[in-house]
This record gives structure tokens, sequence and C-alpha cells, in this order.
């Protein structure tokens, strides 16, 4: 039995060609039947994203359904041979669990710790189960996928800190308000990341947009977007009195909002903390109004600096990360060791079980002078024989196959009981 | 017995102490919240060991300035454990539980058995003084308390140094909210501590008022106090200024502690 792993992402593989097999994919819904119908492979697994394509199988073959795999992957993406060898990677049994793990704890994404990996391949592990196309084999190795990623949520940062600037924002705001629930805030000017960090705000429960641009029309049109009130652009230095964050992103050459302005609202709102955030360049908030207490002015940089620190904690975490992926993946070669002598406990059982049926239905003949519970008590005396005649060499087996030295000891004990011959 | 249970409380703060300095370094949630329990016990071992005070001597336990000390430790503790309950901010006890444990290491500089209680305590208004008193000041330091980590919270966010740090520390909101609770609930219990005493003051002494330093410093911390409030409520002070003000408030309330103690002649020292 062995597992393989054939797929390609996005360090790998041009989005080109990324792009060609998911699309593809995504037409043919019916990948995953196909894969299965392929002899050699017995179970298997389809993960496709927009940065990975994944086929995870179990076979008894392996070269042969590695090469069909690849026909397969070939044929999807209307791919030449060469440039499908360029892209693709195939890992086999440890290092191909390995990678499983890698992937599903987003140590392998392209931003590392993002958290949607882990859902897409649950999604993936789903559609597998739908199908019908999973086993014994691969279910346990997708459980234990989501096991160590889980671990490494929790017990490195990985996924910790913010590594987008809209999200640097949300934590700032968190930590400055706690919960947002109930808090207002006012978009001056338009912008996708004004826009972004607005939308995260309002997830986090900020309720109150107010929207201030230059243009009213502007202003009211994205007012409607965010279900908020649009505000006429004089009346900033008012409304910054009612918001609890500001959000600036106009394209004007100068200061918006002044030093002043800032502190004006700040007596007026009884010093109630307020959070600037200056995502406009040239700035549009004087960056003296961040000295003012209570008040908190963040610029683009600054953001962006958090950013890149958290960047490096991820890194820093990843190395912890990797050593929970070794534990794991150890831990699965232990199992997977087990698995290779449990059917031979299991044909070792069954036919000493077998022998002594024979014989009891031998002795049917003297036994009927015996009462029921002489009967049985003979019967629960051969069956204890057995089980400690068998329990020393399961034993053993089992503390081989953890040892990795089980092979030769397989042989011998199926050699020596004629456990692979018929006449059982 | 009683001091037996005194040194056992304080080996059960140094505990939970490091536990909650622990629970930071790891940032193991668990951890803290085994503090937390660990802090209960404690504080039960501490309550043992005043009744068994009160038991052998028949009446109010806390007499020298080192009894106050451990009775200020063990209301610290207690006001914190109901806190935390309300506020959940457990990061508070990594404060909370080695200032305990200080307070009971400078209590056990003259941590004796029971001793005989000078005339002059064993007043009815006495206990009610002390208690009311001690709550009071036990409110202002975990005030201070939050005051101080609001202030580094503020500076590592002002200057943009967000640090694992900036994570561990509760929102600005969230401590400014436990200076502003400790704050309105120390006030009035302070004051009526006051009034207790001085009431005492005029049965024992003849008069409500002695010009002593001990009182003259109480009543200036308390109008420190008055100011600070009344800024928070009718000014609206938050944030920055309110926790440096009430940091620089509690620094007057050590030394009118100390008073009595170390550096004057005072008519409030008993024994």
């Amino acid at each position: 039995m062995n597992i393989i792993l054939i797929g390609m992402n996005h360090k790998t593989a041009p989005l080109e060609i990324r792009e060609r097999l998911s699309l593809s994919c995504r037409e043919e819904a019916d990948a995953l039947s196909e894969i299965i119908r392929i002899s050699q492979i017995d179970e298997a697994l389809y993960l496709a994203t927009c940065n990975r394509v994944e086929v995870l199988a179990k076979t008894a073959a392996a070269e042969t359904a590695v090469d069909r795999l690849k026909g397969f992957i070939y044929r999807q993406g209307n791919l030449s041979a060469e440039e499908l060898e360029q892209c693709l990677y195939i890992y086999t049994d440890r290092d191909a669990v390995r990678h499983l793990f890698r992937v599903t704890s987003s140590l392998d994404s392209l931003v590392m710790g993002e958290p949607q990996i882990l859902g897409q391949v649950k999604d993936a592990f789903r559609q597998a189960v739908e199908k019908n196309t999973t086993g014994v084999i691969l279910n346990k190795i997708l459980h234990h996928a989501f096991r160590t990623a889980k671990r490494v949520r929790t017990e490195t940062d990985i996924a910790e800190n913010a590594v987008s600037v809209s999200y640097a924002a949300v934590e700032l705001a968190k930590k400055i308000f706690g919960d947002l629930k109930g808090k207002t805030i006012l978009l001056v000017g338009a912008g996708e990341m004004s826009e972004l960090a607005a939308r995260h705000l309002v997830n986090q429960g900020v309720d109150r947009i107010l929207v201030a641009n230059r243009s009213y029309a502007r202003a009211l049109n994205m007012a409607e977007v965010f279900k908020g009130t649009a505000v006429d652009f004089a009346q900033l230095g008012e409304k910054l009195q009612e918001a609890d964050i500001v959000i600036s992103s106009t394209g004007a050459p100068h200061f918006v909002i002044t030093a002043d302005m800032v502190a004006t609202a700040l007596r007026r709102r009884k010093n109630r903390l307020l959070f600037l955030i200056d995502i406009a360049v040239p700035r549009d908030i004087e960056p003296q109004a961040g000295e003012i207490d209570n008040v908190y002015l963040y610029n683009i940089d600054n953001l962006q600096e958090i950013v890149d620190e958290n960047l490096k904690a991820r890194k820093l975490a990843a190395r912890r990360a990797e050593a929970i992926i070794e534990e794991e993946v150890l831990k699965y070669e232990q199992w997977r060791s087990t698995l290779e002598v449990v059917p031979t406990i299991v044909s070792l059982r069954e036919k000493f079980a077998a022998i002594a049926e024979r014989e009891l239905r031998k002795s049917e003949g003297w036994m009927q002078n015996l009462s029921n519970e002489d009967k049985q008590h003979i019967e629960i005396i051969i069956h204890s024989i057995i089980n400690k005649i068998t329990h020393e060499p399961i034993a053993g087996l089992k503390d081989e196959s953890q040892n990795g030295g089980a092979k030769p000891y397989v042989a011998a004990v199926r050699r020596l009981f004629r456990l692979d011959a018929d006449d059982t | 017995m009683d001091v037996t249970f005194f040194y056992t409380a304080l080996g059960v703060y140094l505990i939970s102490a490091v536990g909650y300095v622990a629970s930071i370094l790891t940032r193991r949630v668990w951890v803290a919240k085994l503090s937390t329990w660990i802090m209960g016990a404690a504080f039960g071992v501490h309550f043992i060991s005043f009744a068994f005070r009160y038991l052998a001597t028949g009446h109010n336990p806390v007499v020298s300035i080192y009894d106050t000390l451990s009775l200020l430790a063990w209301i610290l503790s207690g006001v914190y454990l109901v806190l935390q309950l309300k506020t959940k901010t457990r990061v508070l006890g990594a404060f909370v539980a080695p200032v305990t444990f200080l307070l009971m290491i400078a209590a056990s500089y003259r941590m004796a058995g029971p001793v005989a209680i000078p005339p002059i305590l064993r007043g009815g208004l006495v206990p009610f003084h002390v208690i009311l008193s001690v709550t009071g000041e036990a409110l202002f330091v975990l005030a201070s308390l939050a005051g101080a980590m609001y202030l580094m919270q503020d500076h590592l966010i002002k200057n943009k140094k967000v640090t694992s740090f900036t994570r561990f520390l509760p929102s600005l909101k969230e401590l400014d909210r436990i200076n502003h609770i400790c704050l309105l609930w120390g006030f009035p219990l302070l004051t009526l501590g006051v009034l207790a005493g001085s009431v005492w003051a005029r049965t024992a002494w003849g008069s409500h008022w002695q010009w002593d330093p001990k009182q003259i410093w109480t009543v200036l911390v308390w109008l420190i106090y008055a100011v600070l409030l009344h800024q928070r409520l009718a000014i609206g002070w938050k944030g920055h200024k309110a926790a440096l003000y009430s940091i620089l408030a509690f620094l007057v309330l050590m030394v009118s502690f100390c008073i009595e103690a170390f550096f004057f002649e005072t008519v409030h020292n008993f024994i």
C-alpha cells in the first residue's frame, strides 16, 4: 500500500497554468470520479483552489498510478508534457502525508497562516466522502491533518497577528476600544483600502457609518453601500465629534483634518478616545493631531510596519509549526506501521478460531452426553488456551511494527502458520 | 496558629503571583485561570489567619500598621477576585498578585502572635473605620494599577510600538473602565472610613481633629481623590490624564500610609 500526492502550487506553477487547471476542473466538477476510475487507485482526494491543485491517493501500485494521474492532469489542463513536468511535485508515503499536513496547517500558503485553506481542505474531504472515494486510510490521514492544523493554530502564533493593512487597523481599534459594538466610524474620501477596512470594522460590530466626500453624490453612493449616512464635507469638524474611528483617504494635496479640528472635537466629545487612520498619500491628517492626549493617529506607513513585523513573527512561528508537523508525521508513521501487521494478526486469530471450531464439531458425538453447562466450559477453556498461546506472538508483532522491523516477522508468521495457503 | 496561617497565605500568594507572571510569559490562559484559583485559596487561608487572631484575643485583629498592611493585602486580593468575575481581565492579576505578595512581605516584617490591644482601639467604631478605609485604599491600589497598565498600553499604541505585549494587555477602554469603577467605589468607602475615624477620635480624644500629621495627610489624599473624581465625572477626564493622575494620587496615599510607621510622631501610632 502506498500513499501518493501529486500536485502543483503557487510556488511551482505560474498563474496561467494553475488558472487553466482550476478552471477546467471547475467546469468539469467530476474530476474526482475520473480519478477514482483509475483502476490502480483505491482511495482519492482532490483539492483545487486558486493557488493549488492536489491529488492525494491510496494505491497498491504507486508508479502506474502516478503515471495515470499525470495523464489525467495533463488532459485536464491541456498541457504539454514538458510544461507539466516543470510544475508538478510528486510525494509518496511519509512525504505525501507531510505535505498534506503542511498544506492543511497553512504553512504552504501564499500568505502563511491564512485561515481559508483549512476550510478548503475540509470541503474537498466532504466531497470525497459524499462521492465515497475515501476509505479507512485516507479518512484517518485527513482527520490527522485537521488535528495537526488545530495544534499548529493553537500552539503557535502563526495565525495570530494581522498581515494586511486593513486587518492591522481593525486589531488596533480593538486594542483601543475593546468591543467595537456601538462605535461610529467616519469615512473621509473613498478608496479601495478604506472601504476594505470599513467592511472589516462593520464585521466586528461597528454599526454606525458616516461618509464624507468632496462630491456629495459620491458620498451618498457610498453611504448606500454601507447603509450609512452621507455628511457634508464642510461639516467634517463637527462630525469628528461623533466618530470613534476615522478613516481618511482623499486625494487632497493638503491636510483635510488639522490638529486644531481634532483638538476642538476632542474637547467637545469630553476626551473620548479617537482613532485616526490616514491612508492617503499625500497625508490627509496633520501629524500633530497624533500628539493630543487620547488621540491615536496611524498613517499608511505605520500600519505597513506593523504588518511587516507580524510577517516576521509568522516566519518565526512557522519554525515551531514545522516541528509540530514532524511530530505528527511520526505519529502517523507509527500508526501506519501497526497497520502492516493488522491483517496478519486477524488471519492468525481466524485460523485458530477455525481450528477450534472444527475440532469441537468433530467431538460433537461424544459430547452429547454432557450437560450444556459442561459443553460451555469446554469451549471457554479451548478459547482461553488459544488466546494465551497467541497473545505473545501478537504482542511481539505489534512491538516490532512500532520499531519498524515487522516485515521478516510478518513473513515468518505467515509462512509458519501457512496463512497464505488456501487449505485452511 | 494565626502566624502559621499568615505565612502559609504569604506562600500561596507567592505561588499565585508566579503563576500569573508565568501565564504572561507562556501566554497560556489556563495558567492564569489556575493562578486565580490559587489566589482564591490564599485569600481563604489569609482569612483563617485573621479568624484565629480574633478567636485568640476576642477583639479586632488589626492593631498595628503591619496588621493593616496584611489587611490591605487581603482586601486587595478579595476586591480583585470580585473584579475578575465582573471584567474578565485576568492580566490585571499579574500586577495585583505581586503587589499583594509584597504587602504581605512588608506585613511579615513584624508579624507576631496576638498582642494586647490598647484601650483606645476597643471602640465599636474602630473596626468600621479600619475596614472601610482599607477597602477604599485597596480600590485605589487597583485604580492605580489599572492606570499604570493604561499608561503602558497608551504609550505603546501612541508611539506605534505594537508588540506582543500590546496584544496581551487589555484594551484602553477596559483599563479606563476599571480605573473608573475603582475610583467610584473607593472614594465613598474612604470617606465613610475617615468619618468613622473622626467620630471615634472625638469620643477617644475629645475632638474630631488633632492636627496630627496622619490626619493632615489623609485629608490631603481625600482632597486629591475628590478632585480626580470630580474631573472624571464632571469635566470628562478620561484615558491618559485620568490614569496619570490616579497614579500620582496613589503615591501621595502611600506617603500617608507610611507616615504612622516610619516618619512622624503621630497619635495614630498605637504600638
